[in-house]
């Protein structure tokens, strides 16, 4: 290139660095005047293209570049950013491929061949690369490229089972090749010991570890020695482990717990003699146990007296090794394991995890129960520094451990709020003078007693008990700002209670970033459609949801790149852990369970046309073929139930229902099923249409039922995780989606129609024809006569026409519940129906379609249908403003202030409480008031479309009217 | 009791109940992934037995000749678990990798002036200031701190391979530079 030109150039990568998209356009267009052929600008220009979200002419320019096979640095490298914009991966690895093979001693060439392949998670043809690229250059990195690349090909989902040993063996003999021992460098040792221990080629393993250099590697490298950890547990080396172990913990002062976890599996490694000892040896084996256990013991109890308070593991490990001991029958001492739990409560009390500590050993019964109780209850309730009070407030929580049902009735549990609350109140003064940005010393104590009241409301199901707990858990917050803990609660049951404004403000005041998004989002978006006002236009929820789902994007943009720099570093031991990462957030069950609930209330927003179903459909479909992991992070809300009932997470669930795999796979049934009736796309069409990789699939995927059959597989493991609306909502679905599908099979124009319109629409937008597809062969493409007869017009079945009559029985049964949620519920339900019926009986909207293809009668029903749907809506809605009206009073408020008796009593301000009340039923007015609102919207849209279809009728009443 | 082991991408699904205390801050994945990519040595976690995550540290190796060291750029413990030697022994992780691995001429980290309980625990374990560097830190927005809130002190301690302690100086809190100066 000129200097001349370069000079020129420059320019454009400015714009685009500072995202001006327009100005780089425009720059490329001049340029591309003087210089027609010139593949940079053509790339750099399909870049702005991309990055201005102009695909379908980015498309033509990038098709242009890949044909005329770049090997110039610039334009490879712009094209890099073009294609992984337009998510075509592979192709990407095609454009270095064929580089590559033009210029096959350029061993950088080479190395991005290489990483486009791994970004592709192509795993294969990264080994080749690698394999040429060894023979070419002769580093010792690209054979252990190669062997990584081999043990990611064993371990992707879509290689079979029975390729994983060949592809591991592969990968030994790949690495025994190399002219430089693994020891060399950590990582590519690790990697060795990994292929070694899956193999089981243990003795090999234990080769390489045994050496001086191997030693070395394990005492400086926490990964290698976890792994030299696994194989001496595998090959049965469990007391040379022991005895190592013991070392450490000797002469380095180590106390990694995994130390101690060592010596106590070669401790009773023998009372659990393996085969090869023989049946003769276990009594000897069992007295030479005794032995080995008292010495255990021994060491155990000098090093806790050592370290004193200083550091708790040795004193965790003899209550471990008690625990074990008694499992194993070979308990010397009955009364010991109670004992060492005093102790260790008597050392270690005085700290927070002192608690969670403990938890594994609380399991006791009879004598020894009633030891520890007594034990506990004798700690003094008066403190008067914090320590004393987290002295108490463990013993607190290892009671409450232990309760039994008989002890959980109502005036226990009261008895015990008003105690927790009382010392929280002393409590706080131990903090006055804490800076505001600590935590108050007490804090456990009002999360205690909120967990008490959560308890009282599910046994009695008396919203007072929620509504003294947001009171409680609103002031320790004015106290300690930053509790997490309390926050969560508040969250869960601002829902419960119909108040989710204010969960959404608690919510973001925890500042979810990133990752968390995955992890926490499910705190306010589970089930969020029930409380969306998106049908008013209000998308506060919609858009959180999105917010939400932009970490899946950073996912895909990044974690490669990171693979890529770890192939780079030679970091192996890192790579399959990134890769694990990288599918789990990608096929992350939240991330889809959101994108359902986005949906939902999307359609509540959005007129509902063939745009937003095709583009929902292909994207649903998508979905419903992957394979889902769950990250949500449930148990960061600590939990202080006793271990007889269930958890506060599983108490606090809205509707008690926990949304999970079979939810989803029901709401993707069903939505999929709908979509695809309302839609003209069909497999053919689509591919055609679709730009960009499709999702990797797992090894099995041929081997699934069509996606037909598939849409109406049902399965009672599915359906346990829907509420009771949510069920009689899907049956509506099925049914109608049963009735109407033979008319929607008959009425859908042929794939080739929709392909010519679609390449029609794409030459009018970009001048260029769609690529693939032959005008010409399509040109003469009209709906050809049908031979058949359309299908005889049925009756709706009931499951249909009483459906919205059954929403207002139902809707009277919930509509006396103190919290609004559950009439929320039933509503948000009820509108959802009527925008489902809306898509699929979109197609049947022009008065053409239903003349050609006879649907009169069929159209008739449907009026029907949705007029009562209409005056079922407008019902609910009404009710719910009146609802409204009623929980915004100066009388509800009171009404709340009056319940909060159990925390006013214990000495939280009246004029506090007072505000609390003035929050909860504000917030609850105004979901009732907007969710009154949507309904009424949606109704009334729904009554203009269907009055303009019905134009005939329509007429027909006019002419009535002026008649008249 | 806990387990010391490496930190692990998956990690990231994990460490709520150490992230959602205000003192910590959640980066982009990518700041942990590159960490991780480059130098996973010194990126190491606590873990209860129970599996739930006690703490986290984590470092890199940086600088050339006699700047070669390690440096902690997180080190962080969930508020249930403080004062357990948690951060102790995360260091001394670091600190040993650094010396034994790296063959680093020194440990450093930077933390706010204003941050005395994590100063003095360093001093404790044989650290002291080598600068004070000018508004290394965005405003807390704590109010009171002042300058001490938004200034750094590089802390550093030597290893092995500094016998003479080259790379620490006893008047450290007087040497200002300004945030530029440093990396
Ligand atoms: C600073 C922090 C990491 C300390 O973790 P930790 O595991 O509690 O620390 P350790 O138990 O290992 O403490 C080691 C020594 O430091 C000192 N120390 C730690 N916390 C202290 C405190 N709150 N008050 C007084 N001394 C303290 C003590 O000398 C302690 O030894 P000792 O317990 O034997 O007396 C932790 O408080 C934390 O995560 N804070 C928030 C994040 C942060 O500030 N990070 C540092 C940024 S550079």
């Amino acid at each position: 290139m000129s200097a001349a030109l370069d000079r020129q150039i420059r320019p454009i990568y400015d714009a685009l660095d500072t995202g001006s998209n327009k100005s780089a356009i425009v720059a490329c267009n001049k340029l591309l005047k003087k210089h027609p052929q010139n593949e940079l600008i053509k790339a750099l220009k399909a870049l702005a293209l991309v990055r201005s979200q102009k695909v379908e002419e980015s498309l033509v320019l990038c098709d242009e570049v890949l044909d005329s096979k770049p090997t110039n640095d610039a334009v490879l490298s712009a094209m890099t950013h073009v294609l992984r914009g337009l998510g075509r991966h592979k192709d990407m690895v095609t454009m270095f491929e064929e580089a590559y093979k033009q210029q096959p001693f350029n061993e950088e060439l080479g190395a991005q061949t290489f990483f486009a392949n791994v970004r592709a998670g192509q795993w294969k043809s990264a080994q080749q690369i690698a394999t040429k690229m060894h023979k070419q250059f002769h580093d010792d990195r690209y054979l252990y490229w190669n062997v990584m690349s081999a043990v990611l090909q064993a371990n992707d989902a879509a290689t079979p089972p029975n390729m994983r040993t060949l592809l591991y063996k592969l990968a030994h003999r790949l690495i025994t090749s190399s002219p430089t021992p693994s020891y060399q460098n950590n990582d590519r040792f690790y990697l060795h010991l990994s292929i070694l221990r899956e193999l089981e080629l243990y003795d090999d393993a234990h080769k390489l570890l045994d050496s001086d250099i191997g030693r070395a590697i394990c005492s400086t490298s926490l990964s290698c020695n976890q792994i030299r950890r696994d194989i001496w547990r595998l090959r049965g080396m469990i007391r040379e482990e022991g005895e190592l172990a013991e070392a450490r913990i000797m002469n380095m002062k180590d106390r990694n717990w995994l130390e101690f976890l060592s010596i106590l599996d070669a401790t009773f490694s023998y009372f659990t003699p393996s085969e090869a000892d023989g049946p003769s040896s276990s009594e000897t084996s069992k007295s030479e146990g005794l032995e080995h256990l008292a010495k255990t013991q021994e060491l155990f109890t000098r090093i806790a007296e050592e370290d004193g308070p200083k550091d708790r593991s040795a004193g965790l490990a003899l209550l471990e090794l008690e625990k074990r001991a008694r499992s194993h029958g070979i308990s010397q001492d009955s009364g010991r394991l109670v004992g060492l739990m005093q102790r260790y409560f008597d050392q270690v009390g005085d700290k927070a995890c002192c608690f969670e500590d403990l938890k594994p050993y609380l399991a006791l019964e009879g004598e020894d129960l009633a030891r520890w109780t007594s034990f506990l209850e004798a700690v003094p309730s008066s403190f008067t520094t914090p320590a004393e009070l987290r002295r108490l407030m463990n013993a607190h929580k290892l009671l409450r451990h232990n309760l039994t049902p008989p002890q959980l009735t109502v005036e226990a549990e009261t008895a015990r709020v008003t105690r927790y609350l009382d010392e929280y109140l002393r409590g706080l003064k131990l903090g006055v003078d804490l800076p505001p940005t600590e935590l108050q010393h007490a804090d456990d104590l009002a999360l205690l007693a909120a967990n008490v009241l959560v308890n009282l409301w599910k046994l009695t199901s008396d919203e007072q008990y929620l509504l003294n707990a947001v009171t409680l858990l609103e002031y320790a917050l004015t106290k300690s700002k930053h509790s997490f803990q309390a926050r969560l609660i508040l969250i869960r049951l601002y829902r419960l209670l119909g108040a989710p404004s204010l969960a959404l403000e608690h919510y973001r005041t925890l500042g979810i970033k990133q990752v968390q998004h995955d992890t926490l989002s499910h705190f306010i978006l589970s089930r969020a459609s029930t409380f969306s006002l998106a049908s008013t236009g209000d998308l506060t929820l919609a858009t959180e949801c999105l917010e939400s789902t932009q970490i899946y994007i950073s996912n895909s943009q990044e974690t490669s790149d990171f693979v890529v720099r770890a192939f780079t570093a030679e970091k192996y031991s890192q790579i399959p852990e990134f890769i694990v990462f990288e599918d789990r957030l990608d096929n992350s069950l939240q991330r889809d369970i959101v994108k359902m609930e986005h949906l939902r209330m999307r359609i509540s927003h959005e007129p509902i046309n063939s745009d937003i179903i095709d583009m929902e459909l292909i994207e649903l479909k998508f979905i419903f073929d992957r394979t889902h992991h769950d990250n949500r992070d449930f148990d960061i809300i600590a939990n202080y139930q006793p271990r007889s009932s269930d958890s506060i997470h599983l108490q606090t669930l809205l509707f008690g229902k926990q949304e999970s795999l079979g939810w989803l796979w029901t709401f993707l049934k069903l939505y999929i099923r709908a979509l695809q009736q309302g839609s003209d796309l069909d497999d053919t069409v689509e591919e055609k249409l679709l730009i960009g990789d499709r999702p990797k699939q797992t090894f099995d995927a041929d081997k699934r039922p069509p996606l037909k059959e598939r849409l109406v597989q049902k399965s009672d493991q599915e359906l346990v995780e829907l509420t009771q609306d949510e069920l009689s909502f899907v049956e509506f679905a099925s049914a109608l989606a049963e009735w109407l599908e033979p008319y929607h099979d008959y009425t859908r124009p042929p794939p080739s129609v929709v392909l010519a319109e679609a390449a029609k629409q794409t030459e009018i937008k970009t001048g260029h024809p769609l690529k693939g597809v032959d005008l010409q062969e399509l040109n003469g493409a009209t709906t050809p006569k049908k031979e058949e007869e359309p299908p005889a017009v049925t009756e709706p079945p009931e499951l249909v026409t009483k459906y919205f009559d059954s929403l207002k029985t139902r809707f009277a049964e919930v509509r006396k519940n103190p919290s609004p949620t559950e009439v929320l519920h039933v509503a948000t339900l009820a509108q959802e129906a009527l925008l489902l019926f809306t898509v699929e009986t979109l197609r049947f909207k022009p008065a053409s379609v239903v003349k050609v293809n006879k649907l009169g009668g069929l159209v008739a029903s449907f009026k029907c249908i949705r007029s009562e749907a209409i005056s079922v809506l407008r019902e609910i809605s009404s009710e719910l403003l009146k609802q409204s009206e009623a929980a915004g009073t100066q009388e509800s408020r009171k009404d709340f202030t009056e319940a909060c008796e159990i925390v006013t009593n214990a000495g939280i301000d009246h004029d506090f409480t007072l505000g609390v009340a003035k929050k909860v039923t504000d917030a609850r007015k105004k979901v009732l008031e907007g969710v009154s609102k949507g309904l009424g919207r949606v109704s009334s849209a729904t009554n203009l479309t269907s009055l303009r279809t019905c134009r005939t009728e329509a007429k027909l009443q006019q002419e009535h009217r002026s008649t008249v | 009791m806990s387990v010391l082991r490496p930190f692990k991408a998956t990690d990231m699904f994990k460490f709520n109940n150490i992230n959602l205390d205000i003192w910590t801050e959640t980066y982009g994945i990518g700041f942990y992934l590159n960490y991780l990519s480059r130098w996973p040595d010194l990126c190491c976690v606590q873990e209860a037995p129970s599996g739930r995550m006690m703490g986290y540290v984590i470092g890199k190796a940086e600088g050339v000749s006699t700047e070669w060291h390690g440096h902690v750029t997180a080190i962080t413990v969930a508020p249930e678990y403080r004062r357990l030697s948690l951060a102790r022994k995360m260091m001394r992780l670091v600190e040993m990798v650094t010396d034994e691995i790296y063959k680093g001429f020194f440990v450093d980290l930077y933390v706010r002036c204003a941050n005395t309980v994590a100063i003095e625990m360093y001093e404790g374990m044989g650290y002291s200031v080598y600068r004070r560097v000018r508004e290394y830190y965005g405003n807390l927005g704590l109010g009171k701190g002042g300058r001490d809130e938004e200034d750094a002190f590089d802390m550093r301690k030597p290893m092995s391979r500094d016998p003479n302690r080259r790379s620490v100086r006893a008047n450290g809190r007087d040497m200002i530079v300004s945030a530029h100066d440093v990396s």
